[in-house]
């Protein structure tokens, strides 16, 4: 006990006091931010306002039309939430001119404008190709679906008024019949309406896959180097005349593990002291609304799963003997990380499917697939408790592993024990 | 075949001995890597207080056997015993252990490497900065205990290798050749701290392949060659038991009398002096005599056999 004390002070002290650390506590939580405020940013920055010609058939046609755009801004229904584009006016998005000599000279001139960059695109929108039901929107690239829908559905909601005022219907009436009926997704969590939107659950995920990999990637190669470095210094031999390899396994990943627990808490104290306040008026922020169950979670699978990436970084330092021969191995650790990130969407669509559950077990899955089950619907307690324990039984196994694998290590020089001998080493170790 | 054998270690000369009083005792230890038999068969008895060599050519098992007695390998068969009691982890901690291949945290300053070991050893961290102070100033290393380890030369990070064995004064300090690497003068303060411990009580097994040291320095030796203890016991011993077969001459002028084959079996040219290992039955008086018939001699001295050349003798023996 005394000795694994000893060993997690000095392997912590080493890497708190280490580059490595400063760099991840401050850089991380600055990459995290920029990451949530840039896009909405940028979204919103230096665009200036897009340039479209409606060519019509008559001014009065091509002023309704235009009206119906500038009345609902492209993307304005799913943008609920995300109040970057609905907080611009129309109006700065957007200058739209109404055109109507409806000339094959004038057709040719708009589009010279459109490349030379004076407008960005023209909507032929004759009577002509009305009557055809086709309809022309040139611009420079080729438009996406939502671009399509918005204009097609401005149209066709300018036709079908006008239809239906030949029709005989009035305003009031009209309006009543072309307003859509909107579908809006409600969450149920344990029989109530739970808050929350989509962009926000799937933020604490991001957030949490993000940790992981980036702390198992940085620490967990510290943590093989150091093994490796233990054994071609041959401290490793000072060190076993003093302590069990166990001892010595057991306090280095404690050490590891303590410096994860001591970037959490610098995390959220910088968290709460620096970012918060700007972070709360980004919308898609404020809707995380942080349940204590996911706080909790949260902690312990990024510890948990931060410790089994570790402990398999710590073997294949145990196994290899150069730092090369040691990332040709880190597939095998990137490898699960990858496959959970993978498996994110089908948690998500369907969290309590029989794979899913099951998949949340695997202890080398389960930091990030029984989290996202966490933040996305309630598992079972029994579900949370059981990928728990299996990935502490896991780390211990692993941790017996390696240190029996490390012993041996004394003994190598040379070339990478091949499997069969690594078995045998094991069975030597029991000795 | 017919009867059941109980796991008996084979038994050995040295097994008959009183083991009470011994600080290590080997009996019929045998340790195999694979195919390989690193250590055969091998017995010894290191007594208490005093510097024990441990001899052998490279490979013969030296290593083999330290990292046993460190518990960091398991022999095969035979029994090892420290202080009276079968070898346990309990005992690593009256241990101090110097490594052939010297291993220290580089990134570590020095001091804090230091304490760090002694802690793991069982020193508080107090006791541990104190002990680790004195040394260091012993060794010269007071200006650079807050160096980081990197920082020093290979001969510095060799003393505070040292110092790290020895720091949380053990009864037993077991030293692979530690004196490689180290200036002489460095090697002077090192034996004399050796020498010092010893004759304070404590027990020094000491391993090497250098036979000048050993000769200076250690009371009884163990020799091994290709696992197995080709000699052992006490310095003086064995010295007299090989008999005073051994002259070493200075000489200016005709060296004739070094062809004499009826006295002289072989000799080793030193440039400044000669060593003549005598024929068996060759009387050394005859050889003066032959000698300064010729020559001028500055020195004629009839010497103990070198520990050298009893090695040689012993080791060219046992490969034959």
């Amino acid at each position: 006990m005394r000795n694994t004390w000893i060993i997690l002070k000095r392997e912590y002290l080493e890497r708190v006091r280490s580059r490595t650390f400063l760099v991840l506590t401050i850089l991380a939580p600055a990459i995290m931010t920029a990451l949530m405020i840039l896009p909405a940013k940028l979204a919103t920055m230096g665009d200036k306002p897009q340039h479209f010609v409606i060519v019509a058939s008559t001014q009065q046609f091509g002023e309704m039309v235009r009206q119906q755009l500038l009345s609902e801004p492209m993307g304005s229904e799913e943008a609920e939430g995300d109040s970057s584009e609905a907080s611009r006016k129309p109006e700065d998005q957007y200058v739209i001119d109404v055109d109507t000599s409806s000339t094959e000279v004038e057709r040719a001139s708009l589009r010279d404008k459109v490349s030379n960059r004076e407008i960005d695109g023209f909507l032929w929108l004759t009577d002509d190709a009305i009557a055809g039901h086709r309809v022309d929107w040139d611009t420079r690239e080729m438009a996406g679906s939502r671009e399509k829908s918005w204009i097609g559905d401005a149209v066709n909601r300018i036709l079908q008024r006008q239809e239906l005022a030949k029709a005989g219907l009035n305003s009031a009436q009209t309006q009543e019949l072309l307003t859509p009926v909107k579908v809006e997704s409600v969450r149920i969590e344990r029989g109530r309406e739970a808050k929350g939107s989509g962009s926000g659950r799937f933020l604490e995920i991001v957030v949490m896959v993000m940790l992981i990999y980036v702390a198992v990637l940085l620490y967990g190669i510290s943590v093989m180097r150091s093994v490796l470095e233990e054994k071609t210094s041959r401290i490793i031999e000072v060190l076993l005349s003093s302590a069990s390899s166990t001892e010595l396994m057991t306090g280095k990943l404690l050490g590891v593990g303590a410096v994860g627990l001591t970037q959490i808490v610098v995390w959220t104290v910088m968290a709460g002291v620096i970012a918060l306040p700007s972070l709360a008026t980004q919308a898609s922020f404020s809707e995380l609304q942080l349940s204590p169950l996911v706080m909790i979670s949260f902690v312990l699978y990024f510890l948990f799963g931060y410790l089994l990436y570790s402990t398999m970084y710590a073997t294949i330092g145990a196994i290899t003997t150069t730092e090369q021969e040691g990332q040709q191995l880190q597939f095998l650790i990137v490898m699960p990380l990858v496959l959970s990130v993978f498996m994110l969407m089908p948690v998500l669509r369907t969290p309590d499917s029989a794979v899913v559950v099951w998949l949340s077990m695997v202890p080398f899955f389960a930091p990030i697939v029984m989290y996202a089950r966490i933040v996305v619907q309630t598992p079972p307690i029994w579900q949370i408790a059981l990928s728990l324990v299996l990935m502490v039984a896991t780390i211990a196994g692993l941790v017996v592993l390696c240190a029996r694998i490390y012993r041996i290590g004394v003994l190598i020089y040379g070339k990478r024990p091949t499997l069969p001998e690594i078995i045998k080493w094991l069975k030597y170790a029991n000795a | 075949m017919s009867s059941v054998q109980t796991p008996v270690a084979p038994v050995s000369s040295s097994a008959a001995r009183l083991a009470g009083n011994d600080t290590v005792d080997l009996v019929g230890v045998r340790k195999c890597y694979d195919e390989f038999v690193a250590v055969d068969d091998l017995s010894l008895n290191v007594r208490p207080s005093g510097i024990y060599g441990l001899l052998g050519p490279n490979g013969a098992g030296k290593t083999s056997t330290i990292r046993m007695l460190m518990g960091i390998t398991v022999p095969d068969a035979g029994r090892i015993t420290v202080f009276g009691e079968p070898l346990a982890r309990a005992h690593m901690d009256q241990f101090g252990y110097l490594p052939e291949e010297r291993g220290l945290y580089k990134k570590m300053k020095v001091l804090e490497h230091l304490v760090f070991l002694g802690q793991l050893k069982g020193l508080s961290s107090a006791e541990a900065t104190q002990r680790a102070n004195r040394w260091c100033e012993r060794f010269e290393l007071t200006a650079w205990t807050g160096k980081k380890v990197e920082e020093l030369s290979k001969g510095m990070q060799q003393k505070v290798q040292f110092i790290g064995a020895v720091l949380h004064d053990p009864r037993l300090i077991i030293m692979d050749e530690p004196f490689t690497g180290l200036d002489p003068a460095n090697a002077v303060v090192l034996k004399d701290v050796l020498l010092e411990m010893a004759k304070s009580g404590k027990t020094i097994l000491l391993s090497t392949h250098r036979m000048d040291q050993v000769e200076r320095l250690c009371q009884s030796i163990c020799l091994i060659n290709h696992g197995r203890a080709v000699l052992e016991g006490d310095l003086n011993q064995i010295k007299a038991r090989y008999g005073r077969h051994n002259v070493q001459i200075k000489y200016d002028g005709d060296a004739r009398f070094l062809q004499e084959k009826r006295l002289v079996e072989s000799f080793n040219d030193y440039g400044n002096y000669v060593e003549i290992h005598l024929a068996s039955s060759a009387d050394p008086q005859e050889l003066l005599h032959l000698a300064s018939a010729n020559a001028r001699l500055d020195k004629f001295e009839l010497m103990e056999p070198s520990l050298e050349e009893i090695f040689i003798d012993v080791v060219g023996r046992s490969n034959a």
